[in-house]
């Protein structure tokens, strides 16, 4: 899309929204507002795999006689995968992934991570949130500087959202602007008999501009600011709800649940860019198999019936699913049925425009640093390819630095 | 942020004496048992200021075993629903201690650790062993931070928590031998990757059996290590020992006291931390000399403390119903705090809660205040055995002003703004209902503020 058409665009959808997806607004304003939000900007949904995602036996070298050797227990036979090509095939349990794959829709970059792997959880997740090692001062994560580059409309949708019940993941957090948090969408707004006049009350009385100089003043200002936050993206989201149907069955998990609010969203013209979402206990330490084949069939059922929505209402198009993990686990397994934290892993991308297929060498399960994979990218050139051909900016301050793009998009 | 380098770490940490400009009043005393603690009552409030800061410190550390009649009741609690086996159970049974304990630095001593030694009954999945931990954790916490260590290493629910219930000497666990340098004692950075390996050797053979600890000789490796420049043929309690002798380890809790204690941001340096980490060395990591000189001294007591830490839930709930004696349904207040982010027994990973402004979000902030709709607009929660009308009358507030007023002083770290008091009092008089429901929406409005979530 040419710059000039995609500013004219966003700057009439926040208008539109703005006034649109309003409570007095009559309904052809709001039918309106979605029927040109529709047609409207690039969306980003991040997956989460908290824990570290067994890599290996997710997109299986089942041809790759190493594997086998390191993982007499928990390796997967040739014939259980689900083949892809004469190297890798998919977790048996990725039978949604694999149908995206078979229909071009997917793109899998192997091998992602980074130079001096951490293998702690926190340290490694922050790392991928913040792009910065923990030298660095960090004070915001990469999709809150995304945020930053973003005219955002006083009054319009909040830029992004985060789903569930975790704490706010780091890579939302921003300098300009407050991401929510979202459980449920019913938790999602004021409760009590008394609610009317406690919002008035709280609106009233939250100060228009940042006052007064005291020394918890920062706090202060942080905690007015987030109530203003709440109270308005509550309301946007309740009522942009409302109106949505589907087809589409999804799978009563977790995950499913929350994607199925993305989609709602998305299909009621929120002008919300990226939503981020999570899924927890990929650290498989012991009887790794169970367990991870729960959690691969929830990521992989979850993501496909989104993208299967999404194309039932048209957005198939403009949305792009990435899943990550903070890293990958060791190649070889360890004696109590599991894996222990390792480094590098494959990232997934789904969607409309995404250029499908495998995105780099498979790689050596022998030339190993510290017993795991080394990686071919690095994660950032992931993220500066979905900035710059996604989002449509410009990845260098956002990611602190110059990374070589990957061809993943068309 | 502030830059913290213009305090003097002398002056930080010399005893507060109260002077004209800054007496010892209601205000400080609040503010002590606000963050010694969850909050006192107006009585309470009105005996520590009749006595000198000192001696209520000296009360509040003093006071580090449970009586035996409150004990009795609160384990009698646990122990009832210990059988049933449902940890969210467990959870309504530490909110009874969090409500009416008389020992309050003590509990929030124990909610202290169950944050540092993180373990989630989700994954432990026996409510026996949460409760055991939790005891143990009491037990402990203004004690020996060695022991407290040395035992929890061999804590079943926190082996089963970090997957140490099996570590074979042919292949070592790593994941308690790192979280233990990383989260427990020393920090990220602090250790090398070759030192998590060989402390994890020092733990093989410790298991978990019929959910007892044992120590398996058979799978022990018992070859020399060599952890954070120190060489032997160790075993456990000899790599915890080497962990603890690390210097690092006293600025590592000074600076996690401090957060929790005395202000979430900015980060304190590690020269204003050192003189409190000296203390804890030097009292042989003992950890009630190190608190007693944090709660005494002139930073406790100053702009730099004061009001800049936001609530916890924990704080923010439990607080609001101790300084207002109030009695509600415990398993209400457990499922509230689970839904906005401090479900006890139920911390979100093993690095505990974050704090700070990782409390906040939107979802968290419009739960706080539909937990206290919940509380409120019930008729079961009560104050002093009272109604909400009649406990504010017998403590001398007579109408909606005096009621603002006296919230203020309870509930607040600092005044409101007069418009504040404006919009609420006409907010009030705008309500339909009685007295009582029209001061209950005043209670809950108030303890929704922004001002409200501050400690």
């Amino acid at each position: 899309m040419h710059s000039t058409r995609r500013r004219f665009l966003r700057s009439s959808i926040g208008g539109a929204a703005a006034i649109g997806i309003g409570a007095s607004v009559p309904a052809c304003f709001s039918h309106a507002a979605e029927a040109r939000a529709t047609s409207g900007e690039r969306i980003l949904v991040v997956v989460q795999m908290s824990g570290g995602n067994d890599g290996l036996n997710t997109v299986v070298p089942y041809a790759d006689g190493a594997y086998l050797a390191a993982r007499p227990k928990l390796g997967l036979a040739p014939s259980a995968v689900l083949k892809c090509d004469d190297d890798v095939g998919f977790h048996p349990t990725l039978r949604g992934l694999h149908d995206l794959f078979e229909a071009g829709r997917l793109a899998v970059v192997r091998a992602v991570g980074y130079d001096q792997p951490n293998r702690s959880h926190f340290e490694s997740m922050d790392i991928w949130h913040t792009c910065r090692r923990k030298e660095e001062p960090r004070s915001d994560g990469w999709i809150g500087r995304f945020l930053d580059t973003q005219r955002v409309e006083a009054g319009s949708d909040v830029p992004a959202l985060h789903l569930g019940r975790e704490q706010q993941p780091f890579a939302v957090v921003s300098k300009s602007v407050r991401v929510p948090t979202v459980k449920e969408i019913s938790e999602f707004q004021l409760q009590g008999k008394d609610r009317q006049s406690l919002r008035t009350l709280l609106n009233n009385s939250l100060p228009a501009t940042a006052s007064d100089s005291s020394d918890s003043s920062d706090l202060l200002n942080f905690l007015q600011s987030s109530t203003t936050s709440a109270l308005a993206a509550s309301q946007r989201v309740t009522e942009a709800t409302q109106s949505y149907r589907s087809d589409v069955q999804y799978p009563e998990t977790e995950l499913a649940k929350k994607l199925r609010v993305v989609a709602q969203l998305i299909d009621a013209g929120l002008t919300t860019r990226v939503y981020y979402v999570q899924l927890d206990g990929f650290d498989t330490h012991s009887l790794q198999a169970a367990t991870h084949e729960v959690l691969l069939r929830e990521w992989s059922d979850a993501v496909s019936a989104l993208v299967r929505d999404l194309d039932a209402h048209g957005h198939g198009q403009r949305v792009c699913v990435m899943t990550f993990s903070e890293f990958g686990r060791r190649v070889a397994e360890n004696v109590s049925g599991g894996t222990d934290h390792g480094a590098a892993g494959p990232m997934f991308l789904c969607g409309g425009s995404v250029r499908p297929g495998f995105v780099g060498q498979l790689p050596s399960l022998t030339a190993l640093q510290d017993g795991d994979l080394k990686h071919e990218f690095d994660f950032r050139q992931v993220y500066a390819s979905v900035l710059e051909s996604w989002l449509g900016t410009n990845p260098t301050p956002v990611l602190g630095g110059s990374y070589q793009p990957l061809p993943l998009f068309t | 942020m502030k830059d913290m380098q213009g305090i003097d770490p002398d002056w930080a940490w010399r005893p507060f004496e109260p002077t004209l400009e800054q007496p010892w009043d209601r205000f400080l005393a609040a503010h002590l048992y606000r963050r010694a603690g969850f909050g006192a009552e107006h009585h309470e409030l009105e005996s520590a200021v009749a006595r000198t800061p000192a001696e209520v410190i000296d009360e509040l550390i003093s006071r580090n075993t449970e009586s035996n009649d409150f004990r009795a009741t609160g384990d009698a609690l646990a122990e009832s629903v210990v059988s049933g086996g449902d940890p969210k159970q467990l959870s309504a049974a530490w909110v009874y201690r969090l409500l009416f304990t008389p020992n309050q630095l003590l509990e929030k001593m124990t909610l202290f650790w169950h944050g540092h030694f993180a373990t989630g009954a989700d994954k432990v999945q026996d409510a026996r062993m949460m409760w055991n931990q939790n005891q143990f954790l009491r037990e402990h916490a203004l004690g020996d931070f060695r022991e407290l260590t040395q035992k929890i290493s061999q804590d079943p629910a926190m082996l089963i928590y970090l997957d140490s219930t099996s570590n074979r000497k042919s292949h070592p666990n790593e994941n308690f031998a790192r979280e233990l340098m990383e989260l427990f004692c020393l920090g990220e950075g602090n250790y090398s990757e070759r030192d998590v390996l060989e402390l994890a050797r020092c733990f093989t053979g410790w298991e978990i059996k019929n959910k007892r600890f044992r120590k398996n000789p058979y799978q022990h490796d018992g070859e020399n290590k060599h952890i954070l420049g120190q060489s032997g043929q160790f075993d456990g309690e000899d790599g915890v020992r080497v962990v603890l002798e690390q210097p690092q380890l006293e600025q590592f809790l000074a600076r996690k006291w401090y957060r929790y204690f005395i202000s979430d941001e900015p980060s304190p340096s590690a020269a204003l931390l050192q003189p409190l980490a000296d203390t804890f060395r030097q009292h042989n990591l003992q950890i009630a000399p190190t608190l007693k000189m944090l709660f005494k001294s002139n930073i406790f007591f100053s702009q730099h403390a004061i009001g800049r830490k936001i609530k916890s839930p924990a704080e923010l709930i439990v607080g609001t119903l101790r300084c207002l004696q109030a009695t509600t349904n415990t398993q209400v207040v457990a499922a509230g705090l689970q839904e906005i982010g401090q479900g006890l027994f139920f911390p979100p990973n093993v690095k505990g809660w974050d704090g700070g402004r990782a409390w906040i979000n939107s979802s968290t902030l419009l739960g706080r205040a539909n937990l206290f709709a919940n509380i409120f607009e019930n008729g079961a929660t009560r104050f002093g055995g009272q109604s909400l009308s009649e406990y504010l009358k017998s403590n001398g507030a007579r109408d909606v002003d005096e009621a603002i007023a006296y919230f203020e002083k309870c509930l607040l770290a600092m005044p409101l703004a007069a418009t504040t008091r404006a919009e609420l009092r006409q907010s009030v008089d705008s309500q339909p209902g009685d007295e009582e429901v029209k001061l209950r929406y005043l209670l809950r409005a108030f303890t929704s503020l922004p001002q409200c979530q501050l400690g």
